[in-house]
């Protein structure tokens, strides 16, 4: 592994032209902090807590290059029409702008690529990019852990481009921003994007983003981590519907700075054939800041999904809902790992976290762990965690009543996950019932 | 009048358990059938059996069902011929709002019998009209299957989904706990609606509260596994007057 540390750090080095902002002093700085941290703690092994359910073998064996191989050539099975409701669209290609789609846009909205902000408007990127070390994890041994962020790390120096969404103050934008990434990489190759949502006071905003990574054949690693402020009194609420080829590892992080009054919801939507992993990392920052995190992971064939949530509650008064659910076929397997912790002093903390998965095969495997570190006095906290099969109660009572066997298991399976997708804004509802539909038909 | 039901000499064992030790019914075209038993008598095993729950093991004897073999047919296929059990403990679906449920098995049934599906402007018309017979408030066809529904307002969904379905033979069992005397008279307002329809039935229960509107053509008693008495009305009147153990002579 060391071996394969100094590879990349060499790698690092030798593609300096493919990764943008470093001619910006702090830029440089942040990347270079970040390949240091990584050159230090490698990929996360099991000996990580967040990291002990499953070994990506792949990721720790295989050396992947920088992708640098845009022939802008696009596949457009994979890229459907821009939806009705949405003011503007990002289309990313291997990782490269291939088009930004909007009719009208509306004042106050800024949507570009990370690069177009590096070259045009560095000053705003500054301090809103943040370092790996920011959502380093506390141990209640006092020790900062900064090892389960080494991917973020790893992000952080080797990201190629990204979005850029700022929406200013009191405006509340209409319909819905979409990010789409489409993958058709290369074999052996990664690319890693970098995004921003920004949220000014008072404004509203609802983001799409849309992972396609079609890679039968052909090993690939890629990673999003987004960085997410929603100021006071704002509102934000962030889709995130990955799709990955059998041989795709794709790792995702939401870092989300939630303040005072406002309110950040989350979603992700998993469904891959080979392994994906989503973070989600939500900082409480104010009084009566709220967020609400959903994830629905669809397993099948030889799949691994993970879903990891941290939610730190650090003022008064501050709610949180974590809700996740797991369907599984096949050979596949996943993780939950929710986390709940209430700072000293954030009293009038409520905060609920459940997770429930449904085994549809013998061979299905899941780890469901919900943690919770509370070191305020008048807080309340709930979790549960069920996995189970298929009910024969509720089996029986749909055919009893003439719904066929296959028929009546659909059903149960998608009202499992509807309880995550009927949720959702409704601008999401068909896309995510078509990730299900999808699910069913493979 | 022709035959609906005919069970001959059941043996039903549960885990190994024998819980019917044959038992013998027949239901004849448009008769209401009570059939009432102390606890651990078989009766909710009787409903099972006949719906086609799994986990049951069929020992010995033949159910004839309109001169069909009821054992050999599905749990769905017994619905869509119109076998209907309304359930002591409806089963909650989240995720499933009652709307879907119903006109999926409504639809599910058509197509079984070669009918045509009925499109949701039909299926919404019809459910409106069942809804307001049973005196429901029409929120429920957006709630999920049974979540959250009050004990009578599950008893009730299940006589709307009965009503919906539109049985030949339906199953009651202990359709009355959990109701009070309003809720009561509405669901049996709501089955004896469907029994201008010439619907055979089988109530299991174990008051005579609900069949004083029900007003069955017979009443059996089942005990041990067996019916062991057959009667009218006044045998519900004697059972609560003397108890089971007057009756069937037991100590």
């Amino acid at each position: 592994m060391k071996n394969l540390q100094h590879k990349y750090y060499e790698s690092y080095k030798d593609n300096k032209l493919l990764f943008p902002g470093l001619d910006i002093t702090w830029l440089k700085e942040l990347r270079e902090e970040a390949i240091a941290q990584f050159k230090k703690d490698g990929f996360p092994d099991k000996s990580v807590e967040e990291w002990n359910n499953h070994s990506y073998k792949n990721l720790k064996e295989k050396y992947f290059t920088p992708f640098s191989d845009n022939k802008f050539e696009i596949n457009s099975k994979l890229i459907e029409k821009r939806g009705s409701n949405c003011v503007i669209r990002v289309v990313f290609y291997n990782g490269t702008l291939t088009n930004i789609e909007y009719d009208n846009l509306p004042e106050g909205i800024e949507v570009n690529t990370l690069t177009h902000f590096i070259k045009h408007k560095p000053s705003f990127l500054k301090d809103k990019i943040s370092s790996a070390y920011k959502y380093a994890e506390e141990r209640l041994s006092n020790i900062v852990d900064s090892r389960p962020q080494s991917i973020v790390a790893f992000n952080t120096a080797f990201h190629q481009e990204g979005a850029v969404i700022h929406i200013k103050k009191n405006v509340k934008v209409p319909g819905f921003i979409e990010l789409l990434h489409i993958g058709e990489y290369s074999k052996d190759t990664m690319q890693h994007m970098r995004s921003l949502v920004y949220l000014e006071e008072g404004s509203e905003c609802e983001v799409l983003e849309n992972i396609i990574n079609d890679t039968a054949n052909d090993l690939v690693f890629t990673s999003n981590v987004t960085d997410i402020y929603v100021s006071k009194g704002a509102s934000l609420s962030f889709n995130c519907f990955i799709k990955g080829g059998t041989n795709n590892i794709h790792i995702n992080n939401i870092h989300g700075a939630v303040h005072e009054d406002s309110k950040f919801t989350s979603t992700s939507i998993m469904s891959a054939l080979g392994q994906v992993r989503s973070e989600n990392r939500i900082n409480l920052l104010g009084e009566n800041a709220s967020t609400k995190i959903d994830m629905l992971l669809l397993g099948s064939k030889d799949s691994l999904l993970e879903g990891l949530t941290k939610v730190k509650h650090s003022k008064k008064n501050t709610f949180s809902d974590q809700k996740a659910r797991i369907i599984l076929n096949e050979n596949s397997k996943a993780s939950f790992q929710g986390k709940v912790r209430v700072d000293k002093g954030s009293d009038g903390t409520l905060a609920n976290m459940s997770s429930k998965s449904l085994l549809l095969s013998k061979k299905a495997r899941v780890n469901s762990k919900p943690e919770l570190e509370i070191l305020a006095d008048d807080v309340r906290c709930s979790h549960g965690v069920t996995i189970g099969n298929l009910s024969l109660e509720q089996m029986f009572y749909l055919r009893s009543r003439g719904i066929p066997e296959v028929e009546a298991r659909k059903l149960l399976v998608s009202s499992f996950g509807n309880i995550i997708i009927d949720d959702l804004n409704k601008n999401f509802i068909d896309k995510a019932k078509k990730i299900m539909t999808d699910y069913f038909n493979d | 009048m022709s035959t609906t039901l005919e069970i001959k000499d059941l043996y039903v064992e549960v885990d190994s358990k024998e819980i019917l030790k044959g038992l013998s019914l027949k239901i004849e075209h448009g008769e209401m059938a009570a059939i009432m038993g102390p606890n651990g008598s078989g009766k909710s095993t009787l409903a099972s059996v006949l719906a086609g729950k799994e986990g049951y093991n069929i020992v010995n004897g033949t159910i004839k069902y309109l001169g069909n073999d009821l054992l050999k047919m599905s749990t769905e296929e017994r619905a869509s011929s119109g076998v209907f059990l309304a359930f002591q403990y409806p089963v909650e679906i989240p995720g499933v709002a009652t709307s879907t449920f119903v006109r999926t098995a409504l639809n599910a049934q058509r197509r079984n019998r070669g009918e045509d599906e009925l499109d949701a402007m039909e299926f919404l018309k019809l459910a409106r009209q069942k809804a307001k017979e049973l005196e429901m408030s029409e929120d429920f066809f957006q709630r999920a299957v049974n979540v959250g529904f009050s004990g009578g307002e599950k008893k009730r969904a299940e006589v709307f989904q009965m009503s919906m379905l539109s049985p030949t033979l339906a199953i009651l069992d202990e359709t009355d706990s959990g109701l009070d005397i309003d809720a009561l008279k509405i669901v049996a307002e709501g089955v004896n609606k469907l029994r201008d329809n010439k619907l055979s039935g089988i109530v299991i229960t174990h008051y005579q509260r609900l069949l004083d509107y029900l007003k069955p053509d017979t009443i059996h008693i089942l005990a041990d596994g067996k019916i062991i008495k057959t009667g009218d009305k006044s045998l519900a009147l004697l059972l609560e007057e003397k108890g089971y153990q007057g009756i069937t002579g037991a100590n």
